[in-house]
C-alpha cells in the first residue's frame, strides 16, 4: 500500500493526527509523534502519546477504524492514510531515537515557515508513546485544491 | 464548558492549523487540516466550505464534528466538539470569510479557483483543554506593549485626531497620520493608497518604513489584501499570512497540475514577507477615498482591538485626507505665474556628481524613463513632463496649480480632478528617485520645478 516514495513522504517528520470514532459515530482525535512504515508499507506504527487522551485508543480497540493524516508544513502537501487497528504496545527505547528524530525534523520545518517560536514543544508531551499498530487499508491525497481526496494507493 | 470560546480568539487567527475530525456515516473516522477556523460568538464557529471534500460529506452525514485548535500566544491546545447548523452564502460571516480567503487567493494568482462556496456554522457543544499539548504559563508577547490600555488608545486617537486637524497639506496629513501609527502604536510598516486617475485602481501615495518607498506603485482593485479592501470597502486583517499563502500555494500547484492556467502573480507594495496585514478602506458617504494598510514580518501582531483601533482612525482619515483634497483644489493663486528669465540657471546646486540626467517620455504608454528606469506613469508624467518642456523652451521653474488645471493637453477631468493628490504623488516619486529633480512647494496654489542637474529630454 505505501510504497517506497510515499513512505520516504511519511517518515520524514510530519506534523501528524489520528482520528478515530466512537460507537455513537462521535469523532475523536489527538497528535501523533511520528509514524513508521513497516512490513512492505502493508502497516503503520503510529507513536501515540501517552499523555494524550483515552479515547483514541478506546476507540481503537471498540472498533478499530483509523485516519491518519500527515502534512508537511512548508508546501502542505498532505496524505491520508486510512487503516485498521492490529495491536497496541508500549513504544521502547529505540523507538523514542527514532520517534523523537521525526519531531525535530518537523520543529525544523516549522521554522522553515517561521513558526518555531509558536510550536515550541517545551510544554508539549510528546514522549513517552505507545505503539500503535495500524494495517493500511487505503491512502489518499490530501494536498488542498480541487484533487484533494484522491486515491494515491 | 471549561473555557468560553471568547477566551480563545487567539485560536480562530489561522496562524497555525486546526485539525477537523469527522466520521461518516458508515464509521469511517476522517482527520483534516484547515487552514482556518473563524469565531463566531460565545457558542458557534464557522468554518470555510471550498472544496467538497471528504470532511464536508461526512457532515451532510452526520453533524457531529471535533476540531483541535492551538493557542498562538501560549501553545495550549484545545479540542471543540462541534454539531453542524447550517451553511451560509451571504452575510457578514460569510463576507468576513469570503475576503480573507480572497485577498490571499489574489496574492497566489488564484480568484475564482480558491473560493469560499459557504460558511459553515457549527454549535460549539464542548471546549476541553488538550492534553497532550498543555500551555505555558505566560503567554507569548507578540504585541511589544503588552495589552493596549483604553486610555492610552484613546489619548493616541486624540492625539492623531489633532494632528489631521491642524496638518496644512495632504502630504502633511499622510505622513503624519503614518509617523503618528509608529510613535503610539509601534507600526513600523504602513502605506496610505488613494484612488486616482484610472477607475478601479489605487494608487501608494504615502509609505512609512520601506527601504524602497514604493510611492507610485498601483494596486488594482480585488488584488491582495489591499485590493480586496477597496473592492468590498471592508477592513480585512489577516494574521496567519505564511500559512495562508503556503495553503494557496499548494492549491495553486495542484490546479496547475490539472492544466490549469494561472493568473499573474501579484506584485504589490510592501513587505517582501509580510506575516500580518490589516487594511482598512478609507470611505466617506460610501464614497472610497484610499486604503490605510499597515503590516508586520511578526504573526499574529495585529489583534481584534488593533483593528478596531485603526478602523475608528480610518473613518476620521478618510473625512481629512477628502476635506484636504477639496480645499488644496480650491485654492488658487490670484497672480499671474511669475517670469522668470529664461534659460535660468539650476535652482538648486547639484546634490550628487551626477551632471545631466535623461528623460525619456513615450506619449503612447504615457510613461516617462529617467536614465532607463521607469520613474512615473499616467497624468503625473503628463504633467511633468509639460513642466520640464516649459523649462527647457522659456526658463520657466515656477508653476500654479490653476494653469495645469486649466491645460487642456493634460486630459484632466472636468469633476474631481484630484491635481493635488498627483502633484503630491509626482513630488513624492521624484523624492524616491530622482533627488535632483524636485517640486518644491511654493505657497498657497504653486510650486517650482527645482534642477540640480542638467537635463536631456527626448520624446519618443
Amino acid at each position: 500500500m505505501l510504497d517506497k516514495s510515499l513512505t520516504e513522504f511519511l517518515e520524514q517528520g510530519l506534523a501528524i493526527h489520528i482520528g478515530t470514532r466512537n460507537a455513537a459515530l462521535r469523532p475523536n482525535g489527538c497528535r501523533v509523534t511520528a509514524v513508521r512504515v513497516e512490513d512492505q508499507g502493508r502497516h503503520l506504527i503510529a507513536f501515540i502519546p501517552t499523555a494524550a487522551s483515552p479515547a483514541v485508543l478506546d476507540d481503537l480497540r471498540t472498533n478499530g477504524q483509523a485516519a491518519i493524516s500527515l502534512a508537511r508544513p512548508t508546501d502542505d502537501r498532505a496524505v491520508q492514510v486510512k487503516g485498521e487497528f492490529v495491536s497496541v504496545r508500549d513504544a521502547d527505547e529505540s523507538d523514542g531515537a527514532f520517534a523523537l528524530g521525526q519531531w525535530q525534523s518537523l520543529l525544523a520545518e516549522l521554522d522553515a515557515i517561521g513558526l518555531a517560536q509558536l510550536t515550541s514543544t517545551s510544554t508539549w508531551l510528546m514522549w513517552p508513546c505507545v505503539a500503535v499498530r495500524i494495517r493500511v487499508t487505503a491512502v489518499f491525497s490530501q494536498t488542498p485544491g480541487p484533487e484533494a481526496g484522491a486515491v494515491l494507493s | 464548558m471549561s473555557l468560553g470560546l471568547e477566551q480563545l480568539t487567539s485560536c480562530f487567527q489561522g496562524i497555525l492549523p486546526a485539525m477537523f475530525f469527522t466520521c461518516a456515516n458508515d464509521g469511517t473516522p476522517n482527520a483534516a487540516f484547515l487552514s482556518h477556523v473563524d469565531y463566531v460568538d460565545a457558542t458557534h464557529v464557522a468554518l470555510s466550505f471550498q472544496f467538497f471534500n471528504k470532511s464536508r460529506r461526512n457532515i451532510t452525514e452526520n453533524p457531529y464534528a471535533l476540531i483541535r485548535v492551538i493557542d498562538p500566544d501560549n501553545n495550549q491546545g484545545w479540542a471543540l466538539r462541534l454539531k453542524f447548523e447550517r451553511s451560509e452564502t451571504s452575510g457578514p460571516i460569510f463576507d468576513r470569510m469570503f475576503l480573507r480567503i480572497e485577498a490571499i487567493a489574489s496574492y497566489a494568482g488564484l480568484k475564482g479557483v480558491f473560493k469560499l462556496k459557504a460558511a459553515d456554522i457549527y454549535l460549539v457543544e464542548s471546549v476541553e483543554p488538550v492534553p497532550e499539548e498543555p500551555g505555558r504559563q505566560e503567554r507569548w508577547s507578540s504585541r511589544s506593549h503588552g495589552q493596549p490600555d483604553p486610555v492610552f488608545t484613546m489619548r493616541a486617537l486624540q492625539e492623531l485626531s489633532s494632528r489631521m486637524t491642524t496638518a496644512t497639506s495632504l502630504e502633511a496629513l499622510l505622513e503624519s497620520i503614518l509617523s503618528g501609527l509608529k510613535e503610539y502604536f509601534g507600526f513600523s510598516h504602513s502605506m496610505i493608497l488613494l484612488t486616482g486617475e484610472k477607475p478601479n485602481a489605487l494608487v501608494t501615495i504615502a509609505t512609512r518604513g520601506y527601504p524602497h518607498g514604493g510611492v507610485g506603485a498601483e494596486v488594482q482593485f480585488g488584488e491582495g489584501i489591499i485590493g480586496v479592501v477597496a473592492e468590498a470597502q471592508h477592513p480585512i486583517r489577516i494574521s496567519g499570512l505564511v500559512r495562508g499563502m503556503l495553503y494557496a500555494n499548494a492549491a495553486r500547484r495542484r490546479a496547475l497540475e490539472r492544466g490549469w492556467r494561472p493568473q499573474e502573480e501579484v506584485r504589490l507594495p510592501g513587505l517582501e514577507n509580510p506575516a500580518s496585514q490589516l487594511g482598512v478602506p478609507l470611505v466617506v458617504r460610501g464614497e472610497l477615498v484610499g486604503v490605510l494598510c499597515i503590516e508586520s514580518e511578526t504573526p499574529y501582531r495585529f489583534h481584534e482591538e488593533d483593528k478596531n483601533t485603526i478602523e475608528l482612525l480610518g473613518a476620521s482619515l478618510a473625512i481629512a485626507v477628502q476635506n484636504m483634497q477639496l480645499k488644496e483644489a480650491g485654492e488658487e493663486p490670484a497672480p499671474a505665474p511669475i517670469r522668470v528669465p529664461a534659460k535660468v540657471a539650476p535652482i538648486a546646486a547639484p546634490t550628487t556628481k551626477r551632471a545631466s540626467r535623461q528623460l525619456v517620455y513615450y506619449p503612447s504608454d504615457e510613461v516617462i524613463m529617467l536614465d532607463g528606469d521607469y520613474l512615473i506613469r499616467s497624468l503625473p508624467a503628463r504633467i511633468l513632463w509639460k513642466l520640464l518642456r516649459v523649462y527647457e523652451r522659456d526658463g520657466r521653474a515656477e508653476f500654479t496649480n490653476r494653469e495645469l488645471r486649466l491645460d487642456k493637453s493634460l486630459g484632466l477631468p472636468e469633476f474631481k480632478d484630484n491635481l493635488e493628490t498627483r502633484l503630491l504623488l509626482l513630488r513624492r516619486r521624484l523624492d524616491e528617485k530622482a533627488e535632483n529633480i524636485r517640486l518644491v512647494p511654493k505657497g498657497r496654489g504653486r510650486f517650482a520645478l527645482e534642477l540640480g542637474c542638467e537635463i536631456e529630454l527626448v520624446e519618443k
